[in-house]
């Protein structure tokens, strides 16, 4: 009855530090033991491509997951929709050390991004490996996660079982020894689109070069070559207006995708305009040092960049008063 | 010398001196004896950060700076940010009196309240009209950073 079981899949940390090879371990073998749960490890997501047998098996499960990994949630959980194992953000409840209570529960709906597409009837639930060093705390949130899935699916009553019974493939999911699940995968680089944030203004693919970004047929912006991407560029990750690209590699926490971009969580972080506030000529002098490295000029901010200079505001002009208001009501 | 300018945000009137020269990351400048320019924030920039509450410094008086290096962090009532020399040259001194009380950069911004000073060209400093220019052609993508930024902490 694999169907009314939890999937949980562990993705590995790169490399082979002990600290975090021991947490990862603690974790399966404990969850292991656990009735109702299906532990599977893989290597880490973010370097599988679509031909590791780890993504094979993430194709297959159907219903509710749990995915732990060494990166931020927001990162995990887009990675997995670009590669086409979609559903719904789930909640997860792991509060980390420093986290104030409110913050996290409102910020993946209320965004305008363009959101995902074809998106199934159930939760993705991503937690983050460097949260805790204490494999308790994820065997007590996945356990949590498995009840509170089991009362959704008893809440949706017994047609949309057979639904789902009649929607999975056959023998999907079962038919791969952890070894091939394990086949060891080389270091990739690419930027991973937060579909949640992503407004498709299209800046991205006018300001790379490299041809990295493309449309798909219904005329939204998609990492289409990733791995044409250059290795530690985290240029259009910079340029995006809307901080939806991110590179869950990447030191910065602000584009390694943290739910946040100010350091407390609670104040604006202004470092953009006093300086780093030159994030463009930042991105364009990253761009310029992978374009020399391929032996082509480089272009500076003549390429890719004019339509934000010459920004005009989109729909009714902004209130000037009204943002100053906000700015003030963030008054703690 | 210059005439003073205004830059109106929203409501909120931001004086601009027309005495000195000005940076794009927000700090007005004036030249000192022997090619020192002594460097403190504009009241657009104080207008966004409001009171300020803890001023830090990760280089010594004395270092050379690169243009834009970041040299400091600042965490006031409604932000936080990093922050960037404003100019190539070596960094002389560091207004001291700020890192036990910063309040004067809020009450007086463009005297007592001046952050540190480089030796170093100024020539691309901006004037005054330069600088309300690039305020101007600015706003609008300042906003949308704000926005942004307010936003996500929604």
């Amino acid at each position: 009855m694999s169907r009314t079981k939890l999937t949980v899949v562990l993705s590995q940390a790169q490399g082979k530090n002990p600290a975090k090879r021991a947490l990862e371990e603690s974790i399966t073998a404990a969850l292991l033991l656990e009735n109702g749960i299906d532990v599977s490890i893989v290597p880490s997501l973010y370097d599988m491509d679509a031909n590791h047998t780890g993504r094979l098996y993430l194709e297959g499960v159907r219903g509710d997951m749990v995915v732990l990994s060494w990166m931020y949630p927001r990162a995990t959980f887009w990675m997995l929709d670009r590669a086409g194992i979609k559903g719904h953000y789930g909640e997860n409840q792991i509060a980390k050390p420093t986290d104030e209570d409110d913050e996290e529960t409102a910020e993946p709906e209320q965004s305008k991004g363009i959101g995902a597409v074809n998106v199934p009837d159930r939760k993705i639930y991503c937690l983050d490996l460097r949260d805790h060093s204490d494999h308790r705390v994820y065997l007590d949130e996945v356990k949590r996660i498995a009840a509170e899935c089991a009362a959704a699916r008893a809440s949706k009553g017994p047609l949309l079982q057979l639904g789902l019974m009649s929607a999975e493939p056959p023998a999907s999911a079962k038919t791969f020894r952890p070894e091939e699940l394990l086949a060891p995968t080389g270091r990739r680089w690419y930027p991973v689109i937060d579909y949640s944030r992503c407004t498709n203004c299209m800046e991205c693919l006018d300001f790379c070069l490299f041809g990295v970004y493309g449309v798909d047929s219904l005329d939204r912006i998609v990492v289409e070559n990733q791995d044409s991407c250059k290795k530690g560029c985290p240029a259009c990750s910079r340029v995006c207006p809307e901080h939806a690209i991110m590179f869950p590699e990447h030191k910065t926490p602000a584009i390694a995708g943290a739910p946040v971009a100010g350091p407390s969580g609670l104040k604006i972080d202004l470092t953009k305009l006093f300086g780093g506030g030159d994030a463009l000529a930042l991105a364009a002098a990253e761009r310029d040092t992978e374009l020399v490295k391929d032996g082509r000029a480089a272009v500076g901010l003549s390429v890719g960049i004019p339509k934000r200079q010459a920004s005009k505001p989109q729909g009714p002009k902004d209130d000037l008063d009204k943002l100053m208001d906000e700015l003030d009501a963030l008054e703690i | 010398m210059a005439d003073d300018l205004v830059f109106l945000m929203g409501k909120t009137e931001a004086r601009l001196p027309g005495d000195r020269r000005y940076a794009r990351n927000h700090l007005w400048a004036t030249l000192q004896p022997e090619g020192v320019w002594r460097f403190g924030f504009t009241s657009y920039a104080i207008r966004l950060m409001k009171d300020v509450y803890f001023l830090s410094w990760s280089i010594d008086a004395g270092d050379v700076v690169q243009l834009m290096q970041e040299i400091g962090h600042i965490e006031t009532s409604k932000a936080e940010s990093d922050l960037f020399a404003p100019l190539a040259g070596v960094l002389t001194r560091f207004n001291e009196a700020l890192l036990h009380d910063p309040t004067p950069i809020n009450t007086d911004g463009y005297g007592a309240g001046w952050l540190f000073e480089i030796q170093g060209d100024g020539s691309a400093l901006m004037d005054v009209a330069g600088y309300h220019a690039f305020l101007t052609a600015n706003w609008d993508n300042t906003q949308r950073i704000l926005k942004g930024k307010i936003n996500s902490h929604e």
